[in-house]
């Protein structure tokens, strides 16, 4: 068996030095991590820490003071376009249009991105997000926030895209559905696609991603990696994340 | 452009499934239905009533039996005005003037006065008509449909969401303009139909399109301002009351102002302080009725030189009908100085109230709706010129008979003397010197030419409202 050195591979998703200053102040500061293809990284941190902030200069929301953010390889400033056409990006709070419902709500946001997509392949990623059948016609108005969310996540499944940006993905979700929405998470990396995902749930980032970064002042302060088991050690993470205070 | 089509429908979906919009929409619609119906009714009757009336008015000044020409100097007649088509949809000053004038010898009658003129520059305020509800209400409907057209998207968090999906701002600005254009057009298709009725009655294609087009630049330039307010505030409830103030003001308010202001820029005198003034010098031209008055001594030389003669009564021609005809000459000279200073002053008015347009759209369509429809000022002052010109030949046809038909010793001696008296009637047939009367509007190119300032104005407001919508477009964040 040979000792070969590993194909450099272009990151999905690059913050190199990453600052923003809004308002005057310092919302990111110096912030700099990659997520490879297939990769799952949770960005942990408590309210005001920076992490929404971060997916939103992935999409060209926000443009750095500082520093750079690249989506597979290209700066994100120079084709917004491109970078937005690879990420399905799923919001904290995610609502899509209160008087359509999920079907109509779906067909109109992937016409928004292009994407025409017949009644089954709708029907399949409902299922795959769990959404009752019986509430798909019904308009979203009527929806809890859970079921707003699995709506929210099929259209960012069904956006087919490379690279997943989710908010606060499981907030709101009643248990059950948090562990099905890892496993789907978990599926999805599997196949390949690159996700983002950022989060206060200590427990939940440690189960579904790959790698966990902690940001803390819009800082990225510390950074966990599998280990042996393969799992990374919540109780460590946990640790950090309350002795410096969260935010 | 599919995508813009596909966003401005998702929004026609939201208001149609939006019980208040289709409320407020069902309103306006019945508002301007109602609105169309009652004014076309109104005008309709004055219509058949002015008919009737032209017609009275004729066969009774033609029934008039053989009498003295000054006689029917005195007796007078109606010039009347026939309405544009366009004038069921905006009657303009019509409401405030009258459309008819009654022409006597050595008056000039006119319904022109200051409140008159207060409600003809606001286009007949305070009637409800379809012109005015289009300038007033319908604004109000795309306010409360439209405040929250971006707001709303980025309250619930579908800004970022329709974002990431790889639209651009303008791209969603775009479909947002054409949603609320659309709602729009939907409005405009009374106005077309009152329009194209026009038409076929008789308006010119030219005049009843421009007016069309002028509501439609009206529409658009208040369904850009909600758009942009909705797209640069950021807060529903701020935006809407940003908006109806905005409305509240320019509206209502800077009309107002506006009509004060040209009051103060340029003074017009009321009618009874021009009467009073006209008196005064009414007195040094003298009395037509008296041919004795001082004020005729030179006129007496000049016509006695004129025929080698040393006393009025030998002249060839009739003294009394010679004094009538040069007196109302010189009284027609001072009505109409007096009247076209007025007219003039009534002008600058008018177009400091149009000046205001700039501020005001309401007040911009206004003066471009009144014109095209041939119901403004400038179509009324005409009126009143022409039916002078009609009122002046037909008294001074019947001096001229009283000089010429009648002679001055039964003239003089016809109060005392009933044989002289008989002999001073003249044939009824005399009567028939009235030209008839028939005011026509003016083309549709000179009413378009009047109407381009006032639209000017409007394209002024859009290209702003264009470049704001734009401007925000390109910077637009969750």
């Amino acid at each position: 068996m040979t000792d070969v050195e590993p194909l450099a591979v272009t990151p999905a998703l690059e913050a190199h030095a990453l600052s923003l200053v809004r308002e005057g102040s310092r919302v990111l500061d110096d912030v700099s991590f990659t997520v490879a293809p297939g990769e799952i990284y949770a960005l942990l941190g408590g309210n005001g820490a920076g992490k929404s902030t971060t997916l939103l200069t992935f999409l060209g929301f926000l443009s750095p003071s500082g520093g750079s953010v690249q989506v597979n390889g290209r700066e994100v400033g120079a084709d917004v376009a491109a970078a937005r056409g690879a990420i399905a990006y799923l919001p904290e709070a995610a609502t899509l249009y209160g008087h359509l419902d999920a079907y109509e709500n779906l067909a109109y946001f992937l016409d928004l991105a292009g994407r025409r997509v017949d009644r089954a392949a709708l029907e399949a990623a409902l299922d795959q997000v769990a959404l009752p059948p019986e509430a798909r016609g019904r308009r979203m108005q009527t929806y809890s926030k859970g079921m707003r969310q699995k709506t929210a996540i099929a259209l960012a499944l069904l956006r087919d895209t490379p690279i997943l940006l989710l908010d606060e993905p499981t907030s709101g979700l009643d248990p059950v559905a948090i562990d099905e929405f890892h496993a789907m998470v978990k599926a999805l990396a599997a196949a390949g696609r690159t996700v983002l995902m950022v989060t206060h749930d200590v427990y939940g980032a440690c189960q579904v991603a790959d790698r966990v970064g902690l940001l803390r002042g819009g800082r990225l302060v510390g950074s966990f990696e599998a280990g042996p088991q393969g799992r990374i050690d919540t109780e460590t993470v946990h640790a950090a994340f309350a002795a410096r205070g969260a935010s | 452009m599919s995508l813009v089509f596909r966003i401005a429908r998702e929004e026609w979906r939201l208001w149609s499934r939006s019980r208040v919009v289709v409320i407020a929409a069902l309103t306006i619609a019945v508002l301007v239905g109602v609105t169309s119906l009652l004014t076309a009714r109104g005008v309709a009757d004055q219509a058949a009533n002015r008919t009737a009336r032209q017609a009275e008015a004729e066969a009774a000044f033609f029934a008039q039996p053989d009498r003295h020409p000054h006689r029917m100097v005195h007796y007078g007649h109606y010039a009347f005005r026939t309405p544009p088509p366009l004038a069921v949809f905006d009657p303009g000053v019509d409401a405030v003037t009258g459309q008819s004038i009654f022409l006597e010898g050595h008056r000039q009658n006119t319904a022109m006065f200051a409140d008159a003129r207060s409600g003809a520059d606001l286009g007949g305020f305070a009637a409800l008509t379809p012109a005015s509800l289009y300038q007033l209400l319908v604004p109000l409907l795309l306010i409360v449909l439209g405040h929250g057209i971006v707001l709303r998207e980025r309250e619930s968090g579908t800004l970022a969401v329709h974002l990431a999906q790889g639209q651009s701002g303008l791209t969603l600005m775009l479909g947002k303009a054409l949603a609320l254009a659309g709602v729009g057009g939907l409005l405009l298709l009374p106005v077309a139909a009152l329009a194209l009725a026009a038409i076929a009655g008789g308006e010119a294609p030219l005049a009843a399109v421009l007016l069309v087009g002028g509501y439609a630049l009206y529409l658009a330039v208040w369904a850009l301002f909600v758009l942009a307010v909705s797209l640069w505030l950021d807060r529903r409830s701020v935006a809407l009351g940003m908006l109806v103030f905005a409305w509240l003001v320019t509206s209502l308010v800077v009309p107002r102002i506006a009509i004060d202001a040209a009051s103060a820029a340029v003074e017009a005198p009321g009618k009874i302080e021009s009467d009073l003034a006209m008196l005064s010098r009414q007195r040094a031209i003298g009395d037509g009725h008296n041919a004795a008055d001082p004020a005729f001594e030179a006129l007496r030389k000049q016509v006695l030189d004129q025929y080698g003669k040393q006393d009025v009564a030998q002249l060839p021609i009739n003294w009394r009908g010679v004094v009538a005809d040069y007196s109302e000459k010189k009284l027609t000279a001072l009505m109409n100085e007096i009247a076209e200073d007025r007219m003039t002053r009534e002008a600058a008015q008018s177009r400091v109230v149009t000046a205001f347009g700039i501020v005001s759209p309401a007040l911009a369509l206004g003066a471009a709706s009144r014109a095209l429809a041939g119901t403004d000022l400038a179509t009324h002052h005409r009126f009143l010129r022409e039916s002078e010109v009609l009122r002046y030949d037909f008294v001074q046809a019947l001096n001229n008979l009283h000089a010429r038909a009648l002679t001055y010793a039964d003239d003089a001696a016809r109060s005392s003397d009933p044989e002289a008296e008989a002999r001073t009637r003249v044939s009824a047939k005399a009567w028939s010197l009235l030209a008839s009367f028939r005011f026509v509007p003016d083309p549709a190119s000179a009413r378009a030419a009047r109407a381009v300032q006032p639209l000017g104005l409007l394209v002024f407001w859009l290209a702003v409202l264009c470049c704001a919508v734009v401007v925000g477009a390109r910077r637009l964040r969750p």
